[in-house]
């Protein structure tokens, strides 16, 4: 496969491009998804995917080569496509190499694993143990190779291995809870905990009331604050903040968030995103997105570093720049002091489908799922149900005010993209809104 | 084609009760323009192929891009082996459907493949250059185009054998338009199947420069929306994704089920629901993927079932979930055609097709003069609703008040926020102007299918509803 990726970039230039980039992965993930307590299907994948980006006098082309016999044709076919096309004034090149990447060890005990069911089990009797009827979710051993070569100088490979559970339990339809597992050694992974959790927060919040709408102070469970950190980092994409989908314009060096508030981005650090290098080859690094909750940089690649006048920050994706993995900075408070300073909040566990008004005023609203818990004097006062949290993003990160000592690396389906550290976060007077019957 | 039976009947010979493999090759031209420059082309040809199986009564699925005799060997064999290894206590079966040999195709005026990917920028660009003409004040500007040829050859051990070939666009945009700190952002999406025609048929110059227009009337003329109760009429592309979230999307059978109940979530629909009021009797709403030219067009769906038109509410009560084989065996019932994958690399599940409100016989006019107090809200940005799919939200874009039957000036961000029930109960009037050419990413599955649903409907009029 290494071959294939330095035989793709010859082809290019061979044919004419200035610069390319070739990136093929080797697909092996496994998957079982289970519902109703049991298996509903199990998947797996044998995929070896070639990408190619290439630049010739500034027209950029990215395509796909999944036929390793026909590299030639369909370079070709690429460079005749990029030769008809425009300029692409923004257009900066790509990294220059070369590059000495890392080397971190992979669990082979992962790599090995080919049957998950026991972790499934595992996860489904967790949940069940803490009073729940009925459990779904899904397991992966994600296990990838990705080899990358470029016209810069930019070469290697890299294997990606990781498990992941995700489990939802239910009691009934209104009262549930989620918990997740993230790891990239086997000996860390821990199914069970995440059912006990999903179903320790399902089994509390039997017999939800609606809510009442207005202003409170919230406590944010490790999945929820996820998706909010999510939204920083993405929305923090040099790409997105030029295409008009991200409050963070013309923001850099102002306060985008509350003292208390640091968030970083380390594709370069142990988690499930843990990678030797970006799309252009370039090793990625630690950085402050926000620092002291200032917005210190966005994300780049060559390109969008060069139009603003700074230098890629590791984060190329094939056409736009994207966090890796995102965490925020524990903070010194306990999870139990989080809640003893909530007089008359909420403790949400979860959300899902995230959606703006205006990205450019990050106006937005989300809809807390699972476990929805009333605090009142530090102590939990029954679950609601059916509430939406409506408000501004630069409003909610400006409104935090302790976040825990612990966090958890979490990831869940459609919210968080990318592996998060999140603690627990306590903000003040959130906007809760519910519909009108 | 041989390499897709040969997984077939290598399937059975390996001890599936059930087994079905799915080419698919997906031949994918993608464009964007981010403010008038050609930020990003992508040309690719994704091919590859899917096995699914049944095999000690669990489903197993495998997939490559390796099409060799011993790369698809590969994957039957993993397929088989993972199914039986999942040890799943309640055995799975398909409902029963009849073996079917079939091709089809959908037809193309402009042939996507004919059409020089450089004349399909320019095209977009001569609509992004109006745009600036206009002289407002346009901070962000973002146009992205898609063309895709889907090829598709289906086979199964009961002896169905299906080709197909369906080209589709799709062409979604932003515009973010300022005045002063004030920022009015819009979001359109659209969809066809069939050839580079759709721009035309879209009419999308006049409709982008006047949802320009649109956006800089709110800000030059906009007011804050009413609160209270009064009479809500909304647009086509309002009644479309009302129709996707708040009926489609609840009377899916695996979602019913709880097969989705970790990811998209469950139904506040019970497997029992059939008959269950949830509207008024003017309510209608219908899936129906044989629709000309909208963009989720099939004639068979990848199970093999043939399509057909599924009355999903009618007359105001549920009458129908869309249903997989699988789902179809566990109800009783029979496959409505609804399973669907987004590439041969994702098992097939129910999902929507081209959902949308049946018209009415109201002239637009007609439901405005009615309303002695209310709002006329045409398009929307901000939505989402539960995951059991009870309390949405509709955010309006373009929106104006309504007094004494006359329509008045531009409001901003009127807030619908109902029950579901309470949306579908309200409506009184159904207008003529079905339009069909609003298009989604509709989400679901781990992996992640997102895949073409067209939202469709007329303008529609909720009486006494809460707005904000």
């Amino acid at each position: 496969m290494e071959d294939h990726a330095e035989q793709i970039v010859k082809a290019a230039l061979t044919q004419g491009a200035d610069d390319a980039v070739a990136e093929v992965i080797a697909d092996r993930n496994y998957q079982i998804r289970f519902a109703q307590n049991q298996p509903v299907i199990a998947n797996e994948w044998r995929k070896d995917i070639g990408t190619l980006f290439l630049a010739i006098n500034k027209r950029v082309v990215a395509g796909e080569i999944t036929n390793f016999d026909r590299i030639p044709e369909t370079v070709a076919t690429l460079i005749k496509v990029a030769k008809a096309s425009q300029e692409n004034p923004e257009y900066a090149g790509i990294a220059k190499g070369p590059f000495k990447y890392a080397r971190p060890s992979v669990d082979r005990k992962i790599v090995a694993l080919d049957d998950g069911t026991d972790h499934v089990e595992g996860a489904i009797n967790g949940a069940l143990e803490e009073g729940a009827k009925e459990c779904a979710g899904s397991f992966w051993r994600y296990n990838e190779t990705h080899f990358l070569h470029s016209s810069n100088g930019a070469s290697g490979s890299d294997q990606r291995v990781g498990v992941y559970l995700s489990i939802r339990a239910l009691v009934s339809l209104e009262s549930s809870g989620h918990g997740v597992s993230c790891a990239t050694k086997l000996s860390q992974f821990n199914p069970e905990g995440a059912g006990h959790k999903a179903g320790k927060i399902a089994a509390l919040a039997k017999n939800p009331k609606g809510g009442t709408p207005g202003k409170y102070d919230i406590v944010f469970d490790p999945l929820i604050l996820g998706s909010l950190i999510d939204q920083v980092g993405h929305r923090a994409s040099a790409f997105y903040v030029s295409a008009g989908f991200s409050p963070y314009g013309k923001k850099l060096g102002k306060k985008v968030a509350s003292d208390a508030v640091t968030i970083i981005d380390d594709g370069s650090a142990d988690s499930l995103a843990r990678r030797k290098f970006d799309e252009e080859g370039v090793p990625p690094k630690r950085k402050a997105i926000v620092q002291k909750g200032v917005l210190k940089t966005y994300l780049h690649n060559t390109s969008t570093a060069k139009k603003m006048k700074t230098k890629t920050t590791g984060n190329a994706g094939l056409i736009a720049p994207e966090p890796h993995a995102l965490w925020l900075q524990p903070g010194d408070w306990t999870r139990d002091e989080l809640f003893e300073e909530v007089k008359d909040g909420l403790w949400l566990t979860n959300t899902w489908y995230t959606r703006f008004q205006s990205y450019m005023t990050g106006d937005f609203s989300t809809i807390p799922r699972d476990g929805i818990f009333r605090i009142k004097n530090g102590e939990i006062d029954g679950a609601w149900k059916d509430v939406r949290l409506t408000d501004n993003l630069l409003h909610l990160w400006q409104s935090v005010k302790g976040i825990s000592k612990k966090s958890e690396q979490v990831m869940w389906w459609g919210e968080v993209d990318v592996p998060t550290f999140a603690p627990y976060a306590l903000a003040k007077q959130i906007g809760i809104t519910k519909s009108a019957m | 084609m041989e390499l897709v039976d040969f997984a077939v009947d290598y399937a059975q010979q390996k001890g599936a009760t059930y087994s079905e493999a799915r080419w698919e090759q997906h031949a994918t031209e993608y464009f964007s323009l981010k403010n008038g420059v050609l930020d990003a082309l992508v040309y690719t040809t994704d091919e590859g192929i899917g096995v699914r199986v049944l095999a000690r009564g669990s489903l197993g699925f495998a997939a490559t891009n390796k099409l060799t005799k011993a790369g698809v060997k590969a994957i039957v064999d993993d397929a088989v082996r993972i199914a039986k290894a999942t040890k799943r206590k309640d055995p799975i079966s398909f409902a029963s459907e009849p073996a079917v040999t079939s091709n089809w195709s959908v037809p193309e005026r402009r042939k996507l493949a004919d059409t020089p990917v450089e004349d399909k920028v320019e095209e977009v660009q001569h609509i992004d250059r109006e745009v600036v003409d206009m002289k407002y004040k346009i901070p962000a500007r973002y146009f992205v185009s898609t063309s895709l040829r889907i090829s598709k050859y289906f086979a199964n051990s009961e002896g169905s054998r299906i080709r197909s070939y369906s080209p589709r666009v799709r062409m979604y945009y932003y515009l973010t338009l300022m005045k002063g700190g004030d920022t009015e952002q819009a979001y359109r999406n659209y969809g066809w199947s069939g050839g580079w025609e759709a721009l035309q048929e879209w009419n999308t110059l006049e409709n982008v420069l006047q949802e320009a227009r649109t956006c800089q009337n709110a800000l030059d003329r906009g007011v804050k929306s009413p609160e209270g109760r009064m009479d809500l009429v909304v647009g086509p592309p309002v009644a479309g994704i009302m129709a996707h979230e708040s009926c489609g999307h609840p009377t899916e059978a695996d979602r019913v089920l709880g097969r989705e109940a970790s990811q998209a979530g469950k139904s506040f629909i019970t497997p029992d629901g059939i008959g269950q009021k949830v509207g008024s009797p003017v309510v209608n709403v219908v899936d129906d993927p044989t629709v000309e030219h909208a963009i989720a067009y099939y004639l068979y769906d990848d199970e093999g079932v043939r399509a057909r038109r599924r009355y999903l509410y009618k007359a105001g009560k549920i009458t129908e979930f869309l249903q997989n084989r699988e789902t179809a065996a566990t109800l009783r019932t029979r496959s409505n055609g609804a399973s669907r994958a987004t590439n041969y690399d994702r098992e097939p599940i129910p999902r929507m097709a081209n959902t949308f409100v049946e018209p009415g016989n109201w002239d637009v006019d007609e439901m405005i003069e009615e309303v002695k107090h209310g709002v006329w809200m045409k398009t929307y940005m901000e939505w989402n609703i539960d995951d059991k799919r009870f309390n949405g939200k509709y955010v309006g874009r373009e929106a104006y008040l309504i007094e004494n039957g006359e329509v008045q000036g531009p409001v901003r961000k009127t807030v619908v926020e109902l029950t579901t029930p309470m949306v579908w109960g309200s409506v009184d009037a159904c207008g003529k102007d079905l339009l069909l050419t609003e298009a989604g990413f509709c989400g679901k599955s781990d992996p992640g299918q997102a895949l073409d649903a067209c939202l469709g409907g007329p303008t529609m009029r909720l009486r006494n509803v809460s707005l904000r």
